[in-house]
């Protein structure tokens, strides 16, 4: 006989996966009307943007073709329909709005500009950037910080500039270009106190930025002094982009740096900055680098080697590392006019490897 | 208790237990995926790539493409390749020892002439037997390197020698690469401040039905034909769910063949791809993250979750078994060569999570399932089975189907490609048929793969394309 207690525990464990079961098959049930629902309710608002999107365009159209002194007899203010206005209540519509004016305001300079940001103001929308500001959500945060500068809106520059050095690197990064936005060169001085790293996404950023702008000779010298590495690396950037002679000596001086991406970049900014002397000072530094910036400091002595290299370049012919020995080659030809005679003098009395290198350089020569 | 009881219990249970866990890291698996995408799409929305496509400052990049007798279309797609919006950027074309004209065609198409080219063997591979490079200097980005046959990982290698680039990206010649794949798959490795970005991985989906005109994709259709149709879901629950989980924890073990970007300086130094393996792609990342864990190197494998790279499905079963076939072998090959690394504590994520999950539910996964298969069937014939066990299967079969959904969800939410409500019913319709008529026959590809390793049959296994010609337009 089955013993009651047998029957109460194989109903349980049934009831367990009934009940299981059950809940497994309601979730994929939810799921499917979760994302079926999603796309009709997104095909209704997809709709409903294209016609919000007919009144944003012709508020912006408005803004942008409006005469202050013309069509204004005392109240400079775009008109803005009832429609507009009754739907600025709708923060949907407020985003889609806003995206655009942006989009606008990118493309245009001039009074037409100036008018985006006189509609931007009078519909109150900076005070809802300003909100945003204190967000919790590290991207309204930078979006509100974006939209600031799209805008333009230089009188909250200073509380921009608290977000320079933001935890979140978005905020950071959005705040800095903002700074660059706003002051031009003199931005540049969040690098006084910048403690987090500038990642290179964010330099080529501000890069851009910088080089729409007249270029302004900054101070830059503390910053090579800076114990943020990555501030040093933009540094070497700048001075190298800007042609900074006067930095000469600073930048040597990254070629004594403990961290090898500076050093990396400073024999990269002694291509476009150099001296006599700079060859010289590749090669006192050569054995104690690492491989990547040896052959980095070849690379450079392309352009700034002269005859007195020459004895060096053929001693690293020996070298263990092809890489070392082509880069080398490669140097003697480019920095000096009798440097492919030295090589093929060099070749004959050397083993098949240096050949075969020697041929590869006449041929990159002959191309 | 009978030891036969014994025996059934501890099968059952052990199962059941084994099912539970799975379940578990899916459901984590989703969680996480959910948390990285939403962080990606956000960040995301604050990018310029056309910044980077304008900038000097862009750090350059070697194109990897193997190909071997691709003939018909090879024109068409280096052409393709030569397109892409990169600054600094080179292409270079390994013809792994082709037996048709690929060599010919290209060298008459993109006015080629043999350059005397010292190839600094850092790697060793097959022999090179010329270097070409392009009188026209529209095509000066273009270098052909012709070699005698060794197979992809070699003729990789044989490209990472060449490559004079700090980081190199492979693809799979026959590809359709989106026009800014370069720039997004670059910024992982701008982006990264404290860890040092070795390798970044895209999305690959599936290009069968698609429109494409001169190698470049023009309308994402859903495939029209089953398997294709069903390897889309596969994909999307893979790339969109998977490979995103797995990112969010910094535990990817793997980044597409197909496409793909490395920091070619540590693959140097770790040697290249290895040609022992039929898995060469998982296996490089693998001895790349080894590398860095055994150095204590800060490091990261990246992942975006954009639709990047668009390539041909199988659309028979008999390739689609060969291609997950080699899979399998590629899996075991490359957990075998690194089980040092199993429950090791001194690789951290990839110890203790990465390599025991690929194990125990990658490889083996396909096994229990097949004798768990074979043991119910022969519980059927026992009378054996209960109504308990059978809901037990008929529970594991919902929540696959209702993982897949969630997948179908994350891409109607995320990156949409297939807008037809339609088209999202024909997925979920696959997604319920999916455990049915897909997935035993890839379990028992698996097994076959699992077989042929045993049996020491280590082939490639020929993977002949239709060709997405049928797809193109007239260019």
């Amino acid at each position: 006989m089955v013993s009651k207690a047998y029957l109460l525990s194989v109903f349980s464990i049934w009831h367990i996966q009934n009940i299981v079961l059950a809940g497994i098959i309601l979730l994929i049930l939810g799921l499917l009307v979760y994302m079926l629902s999603y796309m009709y309710f997104k095909s209704v608002y997809d709709k409903k943007f294209d016609k919000w999107s007919l009144i944003s365009d012709l508020l912006i159209r408005k803004a942008v073709f409006y005469d202050d002194e013309e069509e204004s007899e005392g109240d400079s203010a775009i008109p803005v329909t009832a429609r507009a206005e009754k739907l600025m209540d709708n923060k949907h519509f407020r985003k889609l709005l806003i995206n655009e004016i942006m989009s606008a305001k990118r493309s245009i300079t001039g009074i037409s500009a100036d008018n985006l940001k006189h509609l931007y103001v009078q519909l109150g929308l900076d005070k809802y950037a300003l909100g945003n500001l204190s967000s919790g959500r590290w991207y309204i945060r930078a979006k509100a910080i974006q939209e600031l500068t799209i805008m333009s809106m230089h009188e909250f520059v200073d509380q921009l500039c608290l977000y320079a050095d933001d935890k979140n690197d978005l905020v950071r990064m959005e705040a800095q270009s903002a700074l660059i936005q706003f002051n031009g060169f003199d931005g540049l001085h969040f690098l006084d106190t910048v403690t987090y790293p500038i990642s290179n996404w964010q330099q080529i950023k501000l890069l851009q930025q910088l080089s729409h702008l007249p270029p302004a000779n900054i101070d830059m010298t503390q910053w090579f002094k800076s114990d943020n590495s990555s501030v040093i690396i933009f540094t070497l950037k700048l001075a190298r982009i800007y042609q900074r002679f006067d930095l000469y000596y600073d930048i040597v001086s990254c070629l004594d740096h403990p961290d090898p991406l500076v050093r990396y970049e400073a024999i990269h900014c002694l291509n476009e900055i150099y001296t006599d002397e700079t060859s010289d000072d590749f090669i006192s530094r050569f054995l104690g680098e690492i491989l990547k910036n040896q052959l980095a400091m070849i690379k450079v002595m392309e352009t700034v080697g002269t005859e007195k290299d020459v004895l060096f370049l053929l001693d690293l012919l020996n070298h263990e590392n092809d890489e070392i020995k082509i880069g080398a080659a490669r140097a003697l030809v480019q920095s000096n006019k009798d440097g492919m005679v030295s090589l093929e003098k060099y070749s004959k009395e050397s083993n098949d490897s240096i050949n075969e290198i020697v041929m590869h350089i006449k041929g990159e020569v002959a191309a | 208790m009978s030891w036969q009881t014994f025996i059934l219990h501890f099968f059952t249970y052990g199962i059941l237990l084994y099912s539970i866990i799975l379940l578990i890291c899916y459901v984590l698996i989703g969680a996480f995926s959910i948390s990285e995408t939403r962080s990606y799409l956000h960040k995301n929305s604050f990018t310029d790539y056309r910044m980077l496509a304008s900038s000097t400052e862009t750090p350059s990049m070697s194109i990897l493409a193997p190909a071997y007798n691709e003939g018909a279309n090879i024109i068409e797609n280096v052409r393709s390749l030569l397109s892409l919006h990169y600054n600094n950027l080179e292409v270079i074309i390994i013809n792994d020892g082709s037996k048709d004209d690929s060599l010919e065609k290209l060298i008459r198409a993109y006015d080629l002439y043999k350059v005397d080219f010292f190839v600094n063997q850092q790697i060793k591979t097959k022999p090179v037997r010329g270097v070409y490079k392009s009188y026209n200097p529209v095509y000066r980005k273009l270098i052909v390197v012709d070699k005698v046959n060794g197979g992809k990982a070699d003729a990789l290698n044989v490209g990472v020698n060449i490559a004079k680039n700090d980081y190199f990206v492979c693809i799979d010649v026959d590809c359709v690469l989106e026009q800014d794949s370069l720039l997004k798959l670059a910024k992982p490795f701008l982006e990264s401040t404290n860890q040092r970005v070795i390798a970044a991985g895209g999305v690959v989906r599936i290009a069968n039905s698609c429109e494409i005109e001169g190698g470049r994709l023009v309308k994402v259709n859903l495939p029209k034909q089953f398997l294709p149709r069903i390897q889309t879901l596969e994909y999307i629950r893979a790339f969109l769910l998977s490979r995103m989980a797995w990112t969010k924890l910094n535990g990817l073990l793997l980044i597409s063949g197909a496409f793909g970007a490395f920091d070619r300086e540590i693959v140097i130094n770790c040697g290249g791809y290895n040609t022992n393996t039929v898995g060469e792609d998982m296996e490089l990342v693998v001895r790349m993250r080894r590398y860095m864990e055994e150095r204590d190197e800060p490091y990261k494998v990246a992942f975006i979750p954009d639709p990047l790279c668009w390539t041909e499905a199988p659309s028979t079963f008999k390739i689609l078994g060969r291609q997950r076939n080699r899979w399998t072998r590629g899996t075991i090959e490359t957990l075998r060569f690194h089980k040092v690394m199993l429950f090791n504590p001194r690789y951290g994520i990839l110890g203790m999570l990465s390599y025991p999950y690929w194990l125990f539910f990658e490889f083996m996964a396909p096994i229990i399932e097949f004798f768990g298969t074979i043991g119910m069937i022969i519980y059927c014939f026992t009378y054996a089975v209960n109504w308990s066990a059978i809901m037990i299967i008929v529970g594991v079969l919902c929540m696959g189907i209702l993982y897949s959904i969630f997948a179908i969800m994350m891409e109607v939410l995320t990156y949409n490609q297939y807008r037809g409500r339609k088209d999202i019913l024909r997925l979920v319709g696959v997604a319920i048929l999916e455990p049915f008529v897909f997935h035993p026959f890839v379990v028992w590809s698996a097994i076959r793969g699992n077989i042929d390793l045993l049996r020491k049959h280590n082939s490639w296994g020929e993977m002949t394309r239709t060709g997405l010609a049928t797809e193109k337009k007239a260019s």
